[in-house]
């Protein structure tokens, strides 16, 4: 194997996975707070994707300075999703009359709803939302490398670094750890659970409403596009450790790297199969994930 | 004639009556409306193809009606019911299953995706319903034996050859030829149909392929795939994957500026769709050779009113003209309005008789570019070709067949590296 090409795939492999990392951190907060699958994850991102899209289409806003627009309405979408469609059931669970299955079946149903919503609204048509910024590459030595990509991957780091500060340092950032670790002990210590959920719920779809605007310049937008993000996420995630920020990164970087180096040496759909062969293994040697702490 | 027995004559004489009415009014109504089924892609990864294709079915059906129906069967006119497949084979199979069903129709269209046309003919077949099949190239469609299958375009290995002839003309016309082949197609049964033509072609015209990758649909990075080919340094390459994959790739391709002498030879897919060219800066299309079931720049020469028509009614609905699935969808409706026609009659099994002896030489069933509709006993269609077009200058020109070709357009062979564009 050519050392050029094999470097260059280890580059290419860490940018996607810094960039698959950074769009599964919201599915890993609202996975480790709320204990549950938000199977609209991917959907999620289609809708920021959109909201990029049109934000440059009727207002001429580049996707990049949509950022501060689209972070806090997805915020609010994702606090309604979880005040209105999965609160009432959470409620019921805490009486446990519902399995948890139910919550993973609930937002398999709001990722149905918001997908065929999008195509009804928005039509089949792949779509696409270029910056403004000109500079599509740029060479790093000899490799060309593609800046849109490099800056979702550096917005990932600087994200995670942020919500783990944040979750750290405020007095909401501790009462989601203390709710993560158990709910019921934070609910009699004076936090209001409910809100804490809410507020999770909806970082987490804000931290995907910054991560669609920063891939839309390079990713086509299509009503079905979330669910390939959707799927890598969960694996992304489960592979990092539920609920770890940095295990999302960890996680996203393994996959990356992983798919990236195997498909150089084996035919792409292969590889994606070893990738999910390497995340069975993982999990089988370490069930709780790469940095997820073990129970 | 007692009281009694008089009124139950008159009784029997209105129950036959009335039996009379219904049936003749059974029977006007049926003749009134003929329902033709299609299903198609009307979600899922290839929705905007599938719903050129619905397009290109409805502006027929509108024309036809509008033009007085099927005359033969009193005026009788067309109603198309759509089914959508989801790009998926199961939901294109209980799609079908309804359309032959529940809603009774005399004829079905569609399916685009060769993974869904071909399960779902099968039960078309077994239900002993004709089935146009419209956009599916995968060979076996037509190479079961069935009756009640037919197909106007080309086949997977028309379009094969029709992509090695285009590169042999080229080469015939400035002595410089493509030894080095790479290709790389969507995993599904159309792309590595079209994979197993060209291998198998190439072999017989002494032409290396020296890659060859399936790709996953729906990909979110192609630079793996990228740095494969940038490795194999081919002189051309070979793509068939469907819109929002054939964006992604052509981007990044363009973005890591990959030369490659005689440049990417698109067999339809993402290449052929308008949306895609909406989608992307026209300087990474360049150069572009696209082998489709349509002359792209027919309009140039063709400027029949039903065409027009057909055109102004995809801008309005789709917000782009005339693309190669409107003028199948198109096609296929003409095909069928045509054999009802003949058969005088949406009775299926005489409809299968009537497409079956279908000879089309002129008409708008001929928008597609063919010269002639004719099924051979298979129910493949072997006038069909496609057109090779070249993107020069901004507009996709034809370029083969040289009969195909306008007096001012000059291929562009082998194409400039990007350093020179």
């Amino acid at each position: 194997m050519d050392p050029y090409i094999l470097t260059y795939a280890w580059l290419n492999g860490i940018l996607v996975g810094a960039m698959l990392g950074g769009i599964a951190l919201g599915l890993s907060l609202i996975f480790g707070v709320l204990r549950i699958v938000n199977f609209a994850h991917g959907s999620f991102l289609m809708l920021a994707l959109y909201t990029a899209f049109w934000l440059q289409k009727l207002g001429g806003i580049d996707p990049y300075l949509s950022v501060p627009i689209a972070a806090p309405l997805m915020f609010a979408l994702g606090y309604c999703v979880q005040c209105i469609v999965i609160g009432p059931l959470i409620r019921r669970e805490r009486a446990l009359v519902v399995e948890p299955i139910s919550a993973l079946l609930l937002t398999a149903g709001v990722c149905i709803l918001i997908d065929n919503l999008a195509l009804m609204a928005f039509g089949p048509n792949v779509r696409s939302t270029p910056s403004a910024l000109r500079v599509g590459s740029f060479m790093l030595g000899p490799f060309p490398v593609n800046s849109f990509r490099v800056i979702a991957a550096a917005a990932a780091l600087v994200l995670a670094t942020g919500v783990w500060l944040w979750l750290a340092h405020t007095d909401m950032g501790r009462a989601i750890r203390a709710t993560a670790q158990n709910r019921d002990a934070a609910a009699m210590s004076g936090i209001d659970v409910p809100l804490v959920y809410n507020v999770t719920f909806g970082l987490g779809c804000a931290l995907v409403g910054v991560m669609g605007c920063l891939i839309a310049p390079f990713i086509p937008i299509t009503p079905q596009v979330g669910l390939t993000f959707g799927i890598k996420s969960f694996i992304v995630v489960v592979l990092g450790g539920i609920g770890s920020i940095a295990g999302s990164l960890v996680g996203g970087i393994v996959i990356g790297l992983f798919e990236s180096l195997a498909a150089q040496f084996v035919a792409t759909p292969t590889a994606s199969i070893f990738s999910l062969g390497l995340f069975i293994l993982i999990l089988l040697m370490r069930p709780q994930g790469l940095m997820g702490a073990a129970k | 004639m007692t009281p009694d027995s008089k009124r139950r004559a008159t009784l029997r004489t209105i129950v036959a009556a009335g039996s009379m009415l219904l049936v003749v009014s059974g029977n006007a109504g049926a003749q009134a409306i003929v329902k033709i089924g299609c299903v198609l892609p009307l979600s899922g990864g290839s929705a905007a193809l599938g719903n050129q294709t619905r397009v290109g079915v409805m502006a027929a059906v509108e024309q036809i009606n509008a033009a007085g129906g099927i005359k033969a069967m009193g005026g009788a006119k067309l109603q198309a019911l759509f089914g959508d497949s989801q790009s998926k084979a199961d939901v294109g199979v209980s799609e079908t299953e309804r359309l032959i069903q529940r809603e009774n129709v005399a004829v079905l269209c569609g399916a685009f995706n060769s993974a869904v046309t071909f399960p779902a003919t099968e039960l078309a077949e077994r239900n002993k319903t004709p089935w146009v099949v419209v956009g599916a190239v995968k060979d076996e469609i037509t190479e079961r034996g069935f009756r009640y299958v037919f197909r106007i375009n080309n086949k997977a290995t028309y379009d094969a050859r029709e992509q090695l002839d285009a590169m042999a003309l080229l080469a015939k016309e400035t002595g410089k030829s493509v030894q080095r082949l790479a290709l790389f197609y969507e995993s599904g049964d159309w792309g590595r149909s079209h994979a197993a033509n060209i291998r198998k072609l190439a072999a017989e015209r002494k032409i290396g392929i020296i890659l060859d990758e399936p790709a996953p649909p729906n990909q979110v990075d192609f630079t793996s795939q990228l740095l494969k080919i940038r490795s194999a340094k081919p002189d051309a390459l070979i793509l068939a994957l469907y819109t929002p994959d054939h964006l992604l790739f052509t981007r990044q391709l363009a973005e890591q500026r990959l030369d490659l002498t005689f440049g990417v030879h698109s067999a339809g897919g993402g290449a052929e769709d308008p949306s895609f060219y909406a989608a992307i800066d026209a300087s990474m299309t360049a150069y572009y050779f696209v082998q489709e079931d349509w002359q792209v720049d027919i309009l140039d020469t063709n400027q029949d009113p039903l065409l027009l028509d057909a055109d102004r009614r995809a801008r309005a609905l789709l917000g782009y003209g005339m693309s190669a699935s409107v003028a199948l969808g198109l096609a296929a409706t003409y095909v069928i309005g045509d054999a009802l026609e003949r058969a005088g009659s949406a009775e299926r099994d005489k409809l299968r008789d009537a497409i079956a002896a279908t000879d089309l030489s002129s008409g708008p069933a001929l928008f597609t570019g063919y010269q002639r509709i004719k099924f051979d006993s298979a129910g493949q269609n072997t006038f069909a070709h496609g057109v090779v077009s070249e993107n020069l200058g901004g507009k996709r020109r034809a370029i083969w067949p040289s009969e195909n070709r306008a007096a001012d357009t000059r291929p562009v062979w082998p194409v400039p590296a990007w350093a020179r564009r």
